[in-house]
């Protein structure tokens, strides 16, 4: 059986490609950067696709503005109409939220919006947790809800919102908010700094209504390695990187590969 | 608006080709349908000082004085008093502002201000887009982002639009709140202030 092919999408500005590629082998996948110099139409030749973290277009308008008017997600919402996966990590997320591939196809019904922080202001990075929750979401798939996964966040522009009344409980209804950011022990909180940047219902990430594109903030590439996780992390992961740090195995795998193998999962199953 | 308080308007311009002008023209023009029209775009930002503010000559010198407002070596300020005074555009160019919805106030900026004048203000910042637009293309449906091949400049789920039609207002972003006395304390009455 042949090793699916994922498309690793760079435009220009986006420096998260390298590691997205590794995760992505170290779940099973064979994984290819595409620049955004390519002809548009070889994208449909993978089988599916991450936009990476980063500041495509140097951010230029607003985060994802001008890369979400790319031919290049032309052909992305053609293929993820197909039913194709989509993963986009942070700016990949912001580009998706612009583009309207989430929530749903075509209109835009969200924003990732300048963080909320009391008595801060800006770019945020630091380690969270986030809880899995009921959802339809391939990227999930095989995870248990109530799961906690420490990853990190790094971003200026992360608060899922919408200005439609409503919208965002609507997508926690339908199970389209497949992360959301919680306490080491799981409980979800929509205080900083549990929740780091005011999004509502503290979605860590969005999922369009057929769970095969996801917006996701954290940035699950930076927690392939135990080794990498922060001394902060707290719970059993921490039990895990200590094990790992003793056994001189840095490299051992992290939480953020429960994303790539659901995703790695589901390809092989389809 | 308060006795006393008033607000000005510093229109800030690069004096280069703006970077993300460049970009969003030559992003609106080849993928927009409502940009076919678009003959310029530029982009400048927008700040309001709101409070017991001094005169244009000593505004001029505390804007100048501080990065928090614009970087002389590399922007061009325009002060603007009221309505009366000019706006930095030309003649045919349209005027879209774009800020964060509840996020516009600039506080590192009111900080400054109060230090260096002891005084408080409220300071806010958006973006105002300049638009030449040719054969009636109509300036929202450029603006407003509807989905991947509607709109650019603002994201109304996290921004807010305003279009100026004719002259453009002073202050545009905001209703002006009671400034408060930074560094001075209010005598207690003898029976003591709660």
């Amino acid at each position: 059986m042949s090793v699916a092919r994922v498309g690793v999408v760079q435009f220009p500005g986006v420096n998260c490609e390298a590691e997205s590629v590794r995760a992505l082998g170290r779940a099973g996948l064979e994984a290819e950067i595409f620049r955004w110099t390519r002809r548009a139409a070889e994208l449909r030749d993978f089988q599916a696709y991450v936009l990476p973290g980063g500041f495509s277009y140097q951010d230029r308008v607003r985060a994802g503005a001008l890369a979400a008017k790319d031919p290049l997600v032309d052909v992305l919402a053609g293929e993820a109409e197909r039913g194709k996966p989509v993963l986009g990590i942070c700016n990949g997320a912001q580009v998706l939220v612009e583009a309207g591939l989430v929530p749903d196809s075509g209109r835009v019904e969200l924003a990732l919006a300048r963080n909320r922080m009391p008595d801060r202001d800006g770019y945020y990075a630091r380690w969270i947790y986030v809880r899995i929750e009921p959802s339809g979401s391939l990227f999930t798939r095989g995870l248990t809800p109530g799961d906690v996964l420490p990853l990190p966040v790094a971003h200026g522009e992360g608060r899922f919102t919408s200005a439609t009344a409503g919208r965002m409980a609507s997508l926690l209804a339908t199970g389209q908010i497949p992360l959301r950011y919680c306490s080491a022990h799981g409980e979800v909180e929509s205080g900083f700094p549990v929740n780091p940047n005011g999004a509502e219902q503290a979605a860590a990430a969005v999922s369009n209504a057929r769970g095969n594109v996801l917006a996701l903030m954290p940035h699950p590439e930076r927690a392939q390695d135990l080794g990498a996780l922060a001394r902060c992390v707290a719970g059993p992961w921490d039990e895990r990187r200590a094990q790992a740090i003793a056994r001189r195995d840095v490299d051992a795998r992290g939480p953020g590969l429960a994303l790539f193998d659901a995703l790695s999962r589901h390809l092989k199953e389809s | 608006m308060p006795r006393g308080s008033k607000t000005i308007q510093a229109w800030v311009e690069l004096m280069s080709d703006d970077p993300e002008a460049v970009s969003a023209l030559a992003v609106a023009r080849a993928r927009l349908p409502a940009a076919r029209d678009l003959g310029q775009l530029r982009r400048l930002r927008l700040i309001e000082v709101s409070g017991p503010l001094p005169g244009r000559r000593q505004l001029e010198e505390l804007l100048h004085r501080s990065i928090q407002f614009y970087n002389p070596h590399k922007e061009r300020c325009t002060l603007r008093m009221g309505v009366a005074d000019p706006v930095p555009l030309g003649g045919s160019e349209r005027v879209a502002l774009v800020f964060e919805r509840g996020g516009e106030r600039r506080a590192a900026a009111e900080r400054w201000w109060r230090h260096e004048t002891g005084e408080e203000v409220e300071v806010r910042e958006g973006v105002a887009w300049a638009l030449r637009l040719e054969n009636g293309a109509a300036l929202e449906d450029l603006a407003l982002v509807r989905g991947r091949h509607h709109g650019l400049l603002c994201n109304p789920h996290s921004q807010e639009l305003r279009l100026a039609v004719g002259e453009v207002p002073c202050p545009w972003m905001g209703a002006v709140s009671e400034p408060k006395r930074a560094a001075r304390k209010r005598p207690k009455s003898p029976k003591g202030d709660a």
